[in-house]
């Protein structure tokens, strides 16, 4: 299944609404849902936040078979921002020396199976896939 | 959907699912907090790290203090996501008994 969505943070309830469809009707568990929701927010909300030069929608396609669930995310007309460069935050660091931010790449980055990322003629790619 | 309220013994319960759509709902509550709190994430379904955000945001200010939060009732899946963000350092976790 594919879709476009408005580059706008308010637009995160539709992706949601979408990418649960999708699971849904393919009987995919919650231990897959959370992580694959995840990732996608996380890197939807980059786009959206990282990519304010570009006014196009976000195209989203989500295919689930056999329990594995595989997910394309395009953007359009931007920089490039490549999400498969090493996050490493110091989680091991005390409270005072935390600073909120920086966990969102490190946690799909943690959760998803393969993540893989494409920049051609000014056009993102990520994909990822979990099972 | 999200909600974040005060129960009625004072504990303060989340609802739904916090991403990054419903965080500033969530820190307008939080700046509400002074001194030390439970928050209930039994009826949480979902975090994403602009929610964690928020926590530690809480966090931080609330320990300049000497209070804290607490999280109780916390589900296997946000459970994870607090390990691998090194939170079990940094706040006191209650699993929820499944």
């Amino acid at each position: 299944m594919k879709k476009s969505f408005n580059r706008s943070i308010e637009s995160l309830s539709d992706v949601y609404e979408f990418t649960e469809g999708v699971l849904a009707a393919n009987d995919i568990g919650d231990a897959v849902k959370f992580p694959v929701h995840l990732a996608m927010e996380e890197l939807f909300v980059n786009m959206v936040e990282y990519h304010p030069e570009s006014s196009e929608d976000i195209v989203l396609e989500v295919e689930a078979e056999d329990g594995k669930v595989s997910v394309t995310m395009r953007d359009f007309d931007v920089e490039p921002f490549d999400v498969t460069a090493p996050s490493t935050p110091d989680t091991d660091a005390a409270l005072e020396e935390r600073t909120p931010g920086g966990l969102g790449l490190y946690l799909i980055q943690t959760m998803v199976d393969n993540l893989e990322y494409n920049y051609e003629d000014r056009r993102s790619t990520v994909r990822f896939t979990k099972e | 959907m999200f909600e974040i309220d005060y129960g009625a013994d004072g504990v303060v319960v989340c609802t739904g699912r916090l991403d990054a759509a419903q965080c500033a709902k969530a820190e307008a509550f939080m700046d509400g907090i002074k001194e030390d709190g439970v928050l209930d994430f039994g009826k949480l379904e979902y975090i994403s790290s602009a929610g964690l955000g928020i926590l530690l945001k809480t966090q931080k200010r609330l320990a300049t203090s000497g209070a804290a939060l607490k999280i109780i009732n916390v589900n296997n899946h946000i459970h994870d996501v607090f390990r691998y963000s090194g939170f079990h350092a940094i706040f006191e976790i209650e699993a929820r008994q499944e």
